[in-house]
């Protein structure tokens, strides 16, 4: 029974430490007097400009920035916080329903600032979950293997294309694993809202095979490669990023509707340095963050601003096709149990090619 | 210089203040609850709409009961922006399908039904509105009630409780407010009339002792009123002394400047008889004009006392008693029978005791000088509330139309030349002072009465006192 009981906690404590993927250290460029612990479910490449110019303002912080996958940090944060044991001064995620969720339960510290009320209603909730980027769900493709007739502009297109020609897609179509990926589950759930679309989209998935995969940078480096046509509900942020980087890529913004999320930022309730955590998140929300964000982070505007070589609407990205994720209480479905369950057994017996149900 | 209490507008802008104050307060508290109970219901609503779009959702499968939370629940809820959020709904067998497993139901007792239950509780330390109700379930394999319970923390209650609240506080204060500008503006118009009579009676010459004619309001009339009395009164009493003086002064001069020619007459008068006779006539004069003198300042000091004495109980037997034997002189030239007859043991009226004595000695006085041949009587009495005072003699009397002359000063009856006049003047002003009244009978057997009646103080009043003659 002890022996049991031993294990069972080495595996708890072994659970987190697993989870995590790496961690790197920035030292501080002055004398060290602090240290801030980011836990992130972000590509180091997107945030290290952050980091770098944070610095340049305060010299004497060390920052510690560890990297998870979406899921395993959120369970990261939730045992942390039931267990209410010291956690790290931020948690940075795409996943912002798992932020929301987080908030919900009382795991956040509260923080109102200037920057923090500029930033747009959508982007905020509670004073605890802040949103500080704009990354809109794209369309990707490898330039070299679809004509530029062929590029899907709509999710219709890209309906009509694995219906017309499902032998040449078959394993070339890429998107997230739901079950693991936050944002992917995060999109797919937001696209099921339209039910008809959806539909068809994931029995189109189901007839080409769809390759899932864990994170966008394995997606999108296979689509450099050519081993991937098209990937579908890519994060925008990181795919500009690879083609800035010169890969074969281009990248469509939907011209039927366009989800965007705004990366979340929170303060976990039992961070350990919550005044320095509040001074990364003003820096995060300030002109001189955001003008970083846009420049060389997340490449797209809070504004709806779109970077060159995207292919946007041609009305650009207008109020009514633009769906944001709304950081609120509407993301806690999303979480539900019994429906995330349901949700995935529907995916997944829709890309295995079973009939799926519930839908049209 | 009057003393100065605190200003009247100052104190009644106090009270208003005050009363105005506690009113908004009262008012204050009660939109506060009513507000709140306002909140809890137009949130209730959103609440339970929240759980029954949850309820909806409840489907069977083979063996089982499954739920998918609709989003739009949850954006409903949202529109309490900052609230939290949690639920839980459980099967027929009471286990979690989904949400919170440690959200207690609102329902305490009894049994699941589909109307909502709500209540609340507090859920991780967060203060919520807790809404439960229940759907019945029937598939195959699966049969009972489903109970949805949903909970949502206080913050948008009761920040639009605390927002009514304010709203209506506003309201309050801007109607006390305007009430309390209402009541000011109001007194201040009220208060105008009493500033009218000051200036008027400031304004005017200290000689002038006219009616104050100001037009006031009915309330501010009556103090006009009191005071155009009192200074119809006062110039009564200054018109009277002036009369007096003058009338005095005419009447001293007059036997000043006969007794002079006849001192002129006596110091060239040789023959010894005529000197003798002028002597006898002007120890008569100046006999006269000792009684003149005393009378007129037995009248100034009745007049004196009747302004600064104040009035007491005053019984008139032992007063009448003494005023009669002190005006009988011990040595009269002709046989009069003096009668005291008092009817009762005593008569207590109000007024000043010297005065009326000295009345009553006057008119007594009077009798003797002018009539009572052979009889004087002082008569007490009590004639229903009234006490009755009556100086009887047998002589001529004053003839019935000479009555309202002689009360006048300086007006004396014509039968009698030795009298200074102001005897019954005296008489009269008293009596009526002491809210009497001074008559004249001619009876029909040939006494002629003079009868005084004052207010009896005490009209049942009856204390045994020792009477007596006096000779």
């Amino acid at each position: 029974m002890r022996a049991v009981l031993t294990l069972l906690a080495a595996c708890l404590l072994a659970a987190p430490v697993r989870a995590q993927d790496s961690v790197t250290t920035f030292p501080a460029p002055g004398t060290e007097r602090q240290v801030l612990t980011l836990d992130t479910a972000t590509d180091l490449a997107a945030f290290e400009p952050l980091i770098r110019d944070f610095q340049r303002i305060a010299p004497d912080v060390t920052i510690r920035y560890r990297e998870f996958v979406t899921n395993a940090l959120f369970e990261q944060a939730r045992g942390e916080c039931l267990a209410e044991r010291p956690s790290a001064d931020l948690m940075i995620t795409s996943s912002v329903d798992h932020l929301v969720v987080l908030s919900n339960a009382g795991c956040a510290l509260p923080h109102r600032s200037p920057e923090t009320l500029a930033a747009p209603g959508w982007t905020r909730w509670r004073d605890e979950v802040f949103g500080f980027t704009f990354e809109p769900a794209v369309i990707v493709y490898n330039r070299a293997l679809l004509k530029p007739e062929e590029v899907p502009r709509t999710r219709l297109d890209l309906i009509e294309l694995m219906r017309e020609q499902p032998a040449r897609f078959a394993g070339r179509i890429g998107g997230y694993d739901i079950a693991r990926s936050g944002i992917g589950y995060l999109f797919a759930a937001f696209d099921a809202r339209n039910a008809l679309i959806y539909g068809r989209l994931i029995e189109g998935f189901g007839r080409t095979r769809l390759l899932t995969r864990c994170c966008s940078s394995d997606l999108i480096e296979e689509l450099g490669k050519g081993e991937l046509f098209i990937g579908y509900n890519i994060l925008g942020s990181y795919a500009y990023s690879a083609q800035k980087a010169g890969a074969p890529i281009g990248i469509v913004i939907p011209h039927d509707y366009v989800l965007a999320l705004s990366r979340g930022v929170m303060i976990p309730a039992r961070a350990r340095q919550p005044e320095l955590a509040k001074r990364f998140l003003d820096y995060l929300l300030s002109q001189r963050g955001q003008r970083v964000v846009q420049q060389e982070a997340f490449f797209f505007g809070l504004n709806g601003s779109v970077p060159e070589g995207v292919e946007a609407p041609p009305g650009g990205l207008t109020s009514g096709m633009l769906r944001p994720i709304v950081i609120g209480p509407g993301l806690l479905p999303t979480q539900d149990r019994a429906k995330r369950e349901r949700f995935l057994r529907e995916w997944q017996n829709a890309l295995q090619g079973a009939e799926p149900r519930g839908l049209q | 210089m009057t003393p100065r209490g605190p200003s009247l507008y100052g104190r009644l802008a106090g009270v208003i203040t005050a009363v105005l104050a506690i009113g908004a307060l009262v008012l204050g508290w009660a939109a506060w609850i009513y507000a709140r109970v306002a909140a809890d219901e137009a949130y209730d609503r959103l609440l339970v709409g929240a759980a029954l779009q949850i309820a909806e959702s409840v489907a069977t499968e083979p063996g089982r009961v499954t739920v998918d939370p609709p989003i739009s629940a949850f954006e409903t809820l949202a529109l309490a922006k900052d609230d939290r959020i949690f639920y839980r709904v459980t099967d027929p067998g009471g286990d979690s399908l989904t949400g919170q497993d440690d959200l207690a139901s609102a329902r305490k007792q009894g049994r699941p039904g589909r109307d909502p239950v709500l209540a609340d509780g507090t859920y991780r330390g967060f203060p919520v509105r807790i809404v439960t109700l229940g759907r019945y379930v029937t598939g195959p394999g699966v049969d009972g009630w489903v109970e949805v319970t949903l909970a949502q923390t206080r913050l948008a209650r009761l920040e639009l409780a605390r927002d009514l609240t304010l709203k209506s506080l506003l309201l309050v204060l801007g109607m006390s407010v305007l009430a309390l500008v209402a009541l000011l503006l109001a007194v201040r118009v009220a208060l105008r009339p009493l500033r009218a009579v000051q200036a008027a009676i400031a304004a005017r010459d200290p000689k002038d002792l006219q009616p104050v004619e100001v037009e006031a309001p009915r309330e501010v009339a009556m103090l006009v009123d009191s005071i155009n009395h009192f200074l119809g009164r006062l110039a009564e009493r200054v018109g009277g002394m002036e009369r007096f003086i003058a009338d005095a002064a005419h009447q001293i001069r007059t036997p000043l400047t006969a007794l002079a020619a006849q001192v002129d007459l006596l110091s060239s008068e040789t023959r010894a008889e005529r000197r003798r006779q002028q002597m006898a006539r002007v120890r008569e004069r100046i006999e006269q004009l000792g009684r003149l003198t005393s009378q007129l300042l037995s009248h100034a000091m009745v007049i004196h006392r009747r302004e600064v004495v104040q009035l007491g109980p005053v019984d008139l037997v032992p007063v009448a008693q003494a005023a009669l034997k002190e005006a009988v002189p011990l040595s009269l030239d002709r046989d009069i029978r003096v009668v005291f007859e008092p009817a009762e043991p005593s008569l207590v009226i109000r007024g000043d005791r010297v005065s009326i004595g000295e009345v009553i000695a006057n008119a007594v006085h009077n009798a003797i000088r002018h009539g009572a041949p052979g009889l004087l009587a002082l008569r007490l009495s009590r004639d229903g509330e009234e006490a009755l005072v009556e100086i009887v003699d047998d002589g001529p009397g004053i003839p019935a139309a000479e009555w309202d002359e002689v009360v006048k000063p300086f007006v004396r009856g014509g039968s009698e030349a030795a009298g200074s006049g102001l005897g019954l003047t005296i008489v009269a002003d008293v009596v009526l002072a002491h809210g009497g009244r001074l008559d004249f009978r001619q009876e029909e057997a040939g006494p002629f009465v003079v009868s005084l009646r004052f207010p009896l103080l005490v009209p049942a009043e009856d204390t045994p006192r020792q009477t007596e003659d006096a000779a």
